[in-house]
C-alpha cells in the first residue's frame, strides 16, 4: 500500500469512528425526545382522567351523604355535575388504552360504576333510605369502594409504565453518551497509535535517509539504509543507494 | 522487541474478535434487536483498531520467544478490553467494571456471571458472551492460529507461548498439525453437541450457545436458572458428557476418535481423571442422599453434574451447592482446584501436574526408606525428567499461594470469607461458582468493584497459568529497539 493511502487510512478511519459514533448519538437522543413525547401522550394523560374519576366519585360520594341528610336539591345537582365529570374522564381513558390489557381496567371501571350509580340514581330523599346508614355502608359506600379501587388500578399500571418509561428514557441517555465516549477514547488511543506509525515508517526512515547522504556527502561514508516498509519510502532508499553508488565509489 | 511486530500480531486478534462481533450483530439482526447496532459498532471499533497494524507493519516470520509471550498477554487483554465495549454500550447492568468482569469471565471461560437478571439482555449480546467462551476455550492465539493460516512461520512461536508445556508433552508434532487437530476436535465436539441438543428439545439458539460453553468449559448460560432451567435428563447427561469430553487433553480425543480408543485408558492422567471424578461423583451422592434427596438415583444424578461441571472447570448448574452438605462442598472445593486435563479447555492446577504430585510423593517415601538408590519417576513406562516435576510442584505451590493471596485481598475489602476463599479458587480455576451467594446458582453482581477487579486478576492470572502475565508486567521484558 502506498503512503498516501496508508496515511488516509488513518485519518479515515479516524472520521469515520467519529461519524458513527456521532450518528448513533443523534439516533438515540431522537429516541429520547420520543420516549419523552410518548410518557406525556400515553401514560401520563390517563393518569389524569384516573385523577379526575377519583375526585368525581369523591363528590359523589359526598352527595350521596346531602341526600341521607334530605338535602334533595344541593345532593341531586353535586351528582349530575360528579357523574358528567366522570363519564367524561372515562371517556378520556378509554380513548387512551396505550398499554397492552388497559381495556379490561377500564371495562372493570365502567362495570362497577353502573353498580354504584344504580344505587344512587333511584330516589333517596323522602324513601326508607333517607337517614339509613345501614344501607348506606352495606351498599353505597362498598360499591363506591370498588369503583375506587377499579380506578386505582388503572392509575398504578399507568404509573408503572410511567416508570418503566422513564427508565429506558435514562438508559437511552446512557446509550446516548456513551458511544460518545467510547469514540473519544478510542480515537486517542488511535492517534497515538498511528503517531507512533507515521514516526516509525515515515519520519524515522526520512530521517534515516537524510543521514545516510549527509555522511555520504560529508564523510563519504557508504550508503546504507534499510527501509522496513514497502512503500514509497523503501523506493527512495533503493534510488538513492543506486544514486550514491553511480555518484562514485565512496572511501573506507 | 519489537513493538510493531506486537501490534501486528495482535491486530490479528483484533479483527478475530471483530468478524465474531458482526457475526453476533447478524444474530442481533435475526432477533430484530437494537443490540444490532451496539455489536456492529464494537466490531468496527475492534476491526479499526486490528487492520491499521496490518496495513501499516510488514509480515515478520521471525518472532522471538518473548515477543511470543508478550503478544499472548497482550492479545488477551486487549480482545477482554474491546470485549467489554458490547456490555459497555448495551449499559442496563453493566457498568464498566461490570463489563470487564463479564468480557475477562467470558474470554477465560470461568463463566462467572454479575448479571442478576440474563434473559432481559439481548440474544445478540448472550451470543456474544458464549461466543468468547468459544474463543477463549481453545485460547485466543491458537483460535486465530486455526482461523487465520496464512500466519506464517511465526506460528510455533505463538503456539509455544500459548500452549501449557504439559500440554505440548503429548502433542509430540508439528505447531500446525497440532492445531489442526485441535480445531477438528473443537469443532467436532460444537457441532455433535448442538445436534444432540436440539435432538432432546432445546431449540437452536440456546443449543448452539450450551455447546459453545461446555466444549470451551466456559459456563455461561442464556438461561438464569442455568441448565436447571430446562428440568431435562437427557439434556443434563448430553451437557455432562460433552462435559467430561472437553476435559480430555484434545490429542488424546483425537487418537481416540480416530480408532485408537485404547489411547483413553493408556494415558495415567485421563485414567485417574475419570478415576478421582468418578469417586468424586459416588461420595458426593453418598452425601446428598438422605440429606438433599430422598433416592439415591436422584443424589447421584445433581452430584454428577455438579461434580462433572467443577472437575472440568466448566460451572453449570441443576442444583443449589450452597445449600450442600460440608462433604459434597469439600469435594466441590477440591475439584474446583484440582480441573481436568491439559491440553484440554479445562482451567485450574490440572490432573497431570496432580499425577506428577501423586508421584513425587511416592518416590520420596521411597527414597526414604532407601536414601542411596536413584529412583526415577516414570509415567506409563517413560522417564520423567526432575525438571518436569519440579516444575509442576513449584506451579500448585504457586497457584495456592495466589488463591491464598487474592483471598486475603478480598476479604480486605469487604467479601465474606468463606466466598473470597472458594470465589478466588473458582476463578484461579476458570470454575464459575464457588460457594455462598457467588454459587452454581448465584451471581457476583453484589462483590464490590475493587472484589471484581481483583477477581478478574485471578481469572487471567489462572488462565495464562500465571508466569506469563507477571512477566508481561515486568518492565524488563520491554526492551525495544534502540530508534524506540
Amino acid at each position: 500500500m502506498g503512503l498516501r493511502l496508508k496515511i488516509l487510512s488513518g485519518f479515515l478511519a479516524l472520521a469515520l469512528m467519529l461519524f458513527l459514533a456521532g450518528i448513533w448519538s443523534i439516533y438515540e437522543l431522537s429516541a429520547i425526545g420520543d420516549s419523552g413525547q410518548k410518557l406525556l401522550r400515553e401514560n401520563y394523560r390517563s393518569i389524569q382522567a384516573a385523577k379526575m374519576m377519583l375526585e368525581s366519585l369523591e363528590r359523589e360520594d359526598s352527595a350521596i351523604l346531602l341526600l341521607l341528610l334530605g338535602k334533595w336539591q344541593e345532593g341531586r345537582t353535586i351528582l349530575n355535575a360528579a357523574d358528567s365529570s366522570f363519564n367524561a374522564a372515562l371517556q378520556m381513558a378509554k380513548n387512551n388504552l396505550t398499554i397492552p390489557g388497559e381495556q379490561a381496567y377500564t371495562d372493570s371501571i365502567a362495570r362497577r360504576y353502573k353498580i354504584y350509580k344504580s344505587l344512587w340514581e333511584k330516589p333517596v330523599v323522602s324513601t326508607y333510605k333517607e337517614g339509613n346508614l345501614d344501607w348506606y355502608f352495606r351498599e353505597v359506600h362498598r360499591a363506591f369502594l370498588n369503583t375506587k379501587a377499579a380506578v386505582n388500578s388503572l392509575m398504578e399500571v399507568n404509573s408503572s409504565a410511567m416508570y418503566n418509561t422513564a427508565t429506558e428514557v435514562r438508559e437511552r441517555a446512557n446509550r446516548a453518551i456513551t458511544p460518545g465516549i467510547i469514540a473519544m477514547i478510542a480515537a486517542l488511543v488511535f492517534s497515538l497509535l498511528f503517531n507512533f506509525f507515521i514516526n516509525y515508517y515515515v519520519v524515522s526512515p526520512v530521517i534515516r535517509i537524510t543521514r545516510g547522504i549527509k555522511q555520504f556527502l560529508e564523510e563519504q561514508r557508504p550508503f546504507d539504509v534499510e527501509v522496513e516498509s514497502h512503500d514509497e519510502l523503501k523506493e527512495l532508499g533503493n534510488l538513492v543507494m543506486t544514486l550514491v553508488s553511480r555518484a562514485g565509489k565512496p572511501r573506507g | 522487541m519489537r513493538l510493531h511486530v506486537i501490534f501486528r500480531y495482535t491486530g490479528y486478534i483484533l479483527v478475530l474478535n471483530a468478524l465474531a462481533m458482526l457475526l453476533c450483530a447478524a444474530v442481533s439482526l435475526l432477533y430484530a434487536e437494537r443490540a444490532f447496532a451496539i455489536l456492529l459498532y464494537s466490531g468496527f471499533v475492534a476491526a479499526l483498531f486490528g487492520v491499521f497494524p496490518l496495513i501499516f507493519v510488514p509480515p515478520t516470520e521471525n518472532i522471538t520467544n518473548n515477543e511470543g509471550l508478550i503478544i499472548l498477554v497482550a492479545s488477551w487483554l486487549v480482545s477482554c478490553l474491546l470485549g467489554a465495549l458490547p456490555y459497555v454500550l448495551w449499559g442496563a447492568e453493566f457498568t464498566f467494571t461490570n463489563a470487564w468482569f463479564e468480557s475477562v469471565s467470558g474470554f477465560t471461560t470461568t463463566g462467572s456471571s454479575i448479571l442478576t437478571d440474563i434473559e432481559a439482555v439481548p440474544k445478540g449480546i448472550l451470543f456474544w458472551r458464549a461466543m468468547t467462551h468459544w474463543i477463549g476455550g481453545m485460547g485466543i492465539i491458537i483460535f486465530a492460529l486455526s482461523i487465520l493460516p496464512f500466519i506464517g512461520e511465526s506460528a510455533r512461536v505463538l503456539y509455544q507461548s500459548e500452549m501449557s508445556p504439559l500440554a505440548m508433552d503429548n502433542f509430540q508434532i508439528r505447531a500446525k498439525q497440532a492445531v489442526r487437530i485441535l480445531a477438528i476436535v473443537y469443532l467436532g465436539l460444537t457441532v455433535s453437541e448442538t445436534i444432540l441438543l436440539m435432538i432432546f428439545g432445546m431449540n437452536f439458539f440456546d443449543a448452539l450457545t450450551h455447546a459453545f460453553a461446555t466444549v470451551s468449559t466456559g459456563g455461561f448460560s442464556p438461561k438464569n436458572a442455568s441448565v436447571a432451567h430446562y428440568h431435562s435428563l437427557p439434556i443434563e447427561m448430553v451437557v455432562m458428557v460433552f462435559m467430561i469430553l472437553s476435559g480430555i487433553h484434545f490429542g488424546v480425543l483425537f487418537s481416540a476418535v480416530a480408532g485408537n480408543f485404547r489411547s483413553l485408558f493408556n494415558s495415567p492422567f485421563v485414567r485417574y481423571y475419570l478415576i478421582s471424578m468418578g469417586i468424586g461423583i459416588l461420595l458426593s451422592a453418598a452425601g446428598l442422599y438422605g440429606s438433599q434427596y430422598d433416592n439415591f438415583p436422584e443424589a447421584l444424578r445433581y452430584a454428577a453434574f455438579q461434580i462433572a461441571s467443577v472437575g472440568t472447570s466448566t460451572g453449570f448448574a441443576t442444583a443449589d451447592s450452597a445449600v450442600w452438605p460440608a462433604l459434597s462442598q469439600v469435594l466441590l472445593i477440591f475439584f474446583t482446584l484440582q480441573c481436568a486435563c491439559a491440553g484440554s479447555t479445562s482451567g485450574g492446577i490440572k490432573v497431570d501436574r496432580i499425577v506428577l504430585l501423586g508421584k513425587a510423593f511416592r518416590r520420596q517415601m521411597k527414597q526414604l526408606q532407601h536414601p542411596r538408590g536413584v529412583i526415577p519417576i516414570t509415567l506409563a513406562g517413560r522417564s520423567i525428567g526432575k525438571e518436569v516435576v519440579e516444575s509442576a510442584i513449584l506451579y500448585i505451590a504457586i497457584y495456592l499461594a495466589v488463591v491464598f493471596i487474592a483471598t486475603l485481598l478480598l476479604i480486605a475489602v469487604g467479601t465474606e470469607a468463606l466466598e473470597a476463599f472458594s470465589g478466588t479458587a473458582a476463578t484461579m480455576g476458570n470454575v464459575g461458582p464457588g460457594l455462598g451467594k457467588v454459587g452454581s446458582l448465584g451471581n457476583f453482581s453484589h462483590i464490590s468493584t475493587a472484589g471484581k477487579w481483583i477477581f478478574s486478576v485471578v481469572m487471567l492470572l489462572g488462565r495464562l497459568e500465571i508466569y506469563a502475565l507477571i512477566m508481561f508486567f515486568i518492565p524488563r521484558h520491554w526492551k525495544m529497539y534502540s530508534t524506540f
